[in-house]
Parts: C-alpha cells; sequence; structure tokens
C-alpha cells in the first residue's frame, strides 16, 4: 500500500495501529491495560451481579479471607463499576498506609 | 519468562489413579525430549512457547496410551512421547497452512471499520480467554488485578510464586495478545 504523507485519511489509518508495548517481570503493564479495558468495555451502572461492597473492602484489604464465590466468580473482570470500587479501596489503603 | 520445567508440565495433566508407574515414566520421558521439543517448537511453528501447550496435549495422549496398553521401558516411552508431540506439531503446522492472505492491502477500506457491537465483541472475547480456567487460577488472577503482589498471591495459595506464575501464564498470554502486550524480556 502506498500512503500519502498529507493525506489525512491515511494519517488517521496509521495513527490507529498501536504498536506492542513491552511488559515488566511482575506484570504491571498487562493489569494495568486490563483495568483500562474493562473500565472502556464492561460498564455496569445498574450493579447488576456484583458482589457486596463489604466483600471487595475484605478482598482489598485482607484477600486471603475472601473465596472465589464471594468474589461472584469472574465478575469483577466483567464490571467497571466493581472495578473502580477495586481502585477506589487501593487508593484509601496507600493513604491510610502514608499517614 | 522462562518455559516452565518438565514437572510443571504435569500440573494439568490427570494420571490415572493407582499407577504411580505412569506418572513416573512419563516425568523421565518429559525430560528426555524437553528441550528438543522448544527446539521443534521453534523451528517449525516459529514459537517457542507453543511447545508447553503441544507438550500437555502429548502428555495426556502419553498418559492413555500408557494407561491403556502393554508398560513401556523408558526409552520407548520417551519414543512415544516424542512421536505424539511431534504429529500435533504437524496438525498445527498444517492448521497454519490453511491460512491464507486473499488480496492485497490496496484493497482494504481508507477508514477503519467501525463495529456498532464491539462492546458486546469484547466482552464474549473476555469471556473465551477466561473459559475453563481452574477457580485457582481464576482467584490468583483476581488477587492479581486488584493489585496484590505475585508473591503475596502464591503464599495466599499455599504455594511458590514460579507455580502459581506458571499456571497464570496461558489465560495471561491470552490476555496480552488481545491488549497487544510484550511479556518482559520478548
Amino acid at each position: 500500500m502506498i500512503v500519502n504523507p498529507v493525506d489525512p485519511v491515511r494519517k488517521d489509518v496509521v495513527a490507529e495501529h498501536q504498536p506492542l508495548l513491552n511488559d515488566d517481570q511482575n506484570d504491571t503493564l498487562l493489569f494495568e491495560k486490563l483495568q483500562e479495558y474493562i473500565l472502556a468495555h464492561y460498564p455496569n451502572p445498574e450493579r447488576v451481579g456484583c458482589p457486596d461492597p463489604a466483600v471487595l473492602k475484605r478482598f482489598s484489604d485482607t484477600p486471603r479471607e475472601v473465596e472465589l464465590s464471594d468474589l461472584k466468580d469472574l465478575h469483577i473482570f466483567k464490571c467497571a463499576e466493581c472495578t473502580r470500587a477495586l481502585i477506589e479501596l487501593r487508593r484509601q489503603r496507600e493513604q491510610a498506609k502514608t499517614l | 519468562m522462562p518455559l516452565p520445567s518438565p514437572s510443571d508440565l504435569c500440573w494439568n495433566v490427570k494420571f490415572p489413579p493407582g499407577q504411580e508407574w505412569i506418572e513416573k515414566t512419563v516425568r523421565g520421558a518429559i525430560e528426555t525430549i524437553w528441550q528438543r521439543a522448544q527446539s521443534t517448537a521453534r523451528a517449525q511453528l516459529g514459537d517457542e512457547s507453543l511447545a508447553v501447550e503441544i507438550m500437555e496435549v502429548a502428555i495426556q495422549k502419553a498418559v492413555n496410551r500408557l494407561n491403556n496398553g502393554a508398560p513401556l521401558e523408558p526409552g520407548e516411552a520417551s519414543l512415544v512421547l516424542s512421536r505424539l508431540y511431534a504429529q500435533e506439531v504437524r496438525r498445527r503446522r498444517n492448521g497454519n497452512r490453511k491460512l491464507v492472505f486473499l488480496g492485497s492491502s490496496a484493497e482494504l477500506p481508507a477508514k477503519p471499520v467501525q463495529n456498532q457491537f464491539s462492546s458486546v465483541d469484547s466482552s464474549l472475547d473476555l469471556e473465551v480467554i477466561l473459559h475453563g480456567i481452574p477457580s485457582e487460577v481464576r482467584l490468583a488472577l483476581l488477587m492479581r488485578y486488584s493489585r496484590t503482589r505475585w508473591t503475596e498471591v502464591a503464599a495466599i495459595l499455599g504455594t511458590s510464586e514460579a507455580s502459581i506464575r506458571v499456571r497464570c501464564q496461558r489465560a495471561l498470554k491470552r490476555i496480552r495478545q488481545r491488549l497487544g502486550i510484550n511479556e518482559h524480556g520478548k
């Protein structure tokens, strides 16, 4: 394909192409991107099928105490609202640590 | 991340109860052919990491063969496993050959096609990616998603960090491909 560098439409096409990003040993980038993806693709304003907020808090603070069934299996991977709640809980936890 | 060791490859294999000799024989066979198997995957399929899932298929077939047939010497078991592995590599190579390019890039539309069902498709993709993974792996992925460190995840699940990461590897690889992220060091 011959691309005209001044053609705005073709520039759009090139801009849409995303190169592969490199992750670190702890898969940090993967989980950050996954979080962005879930926030963008899985809105759940009605909070359909969400686990109890207390369960999310326990999962954030002491994951050892939470079972997969308490979390309604993989629901969090399909719910932007639960993901937002976890982000907020994490922020609170980190804030509490610094105080 | 390095490829799993021969013993890691046996985690998902269903060994028949009361037939410990099968597990012992198969583990020996894996150790014998594992290095060569990785080279074969790299040479024949262009991706060394495919050796893991291909080997798992071959191991399960070898276990079934040993369970239903006469006992084999370690050398014979290695040969059987090696043949089953090569068979699976051939099957995948032939499958890849069936994917052919049609037309040229000049025929692509100037603007990307907007798909009004893209959020539905995404939902289906993630369901497919995570379908059938064991509950321990599901919980590990969720904990890591909530930023629990791998070392802590491993401690909670009562296993080693290397072990739980290997078990999560397949699901993580699929998610990486979907999100366009390279694994560390690759």
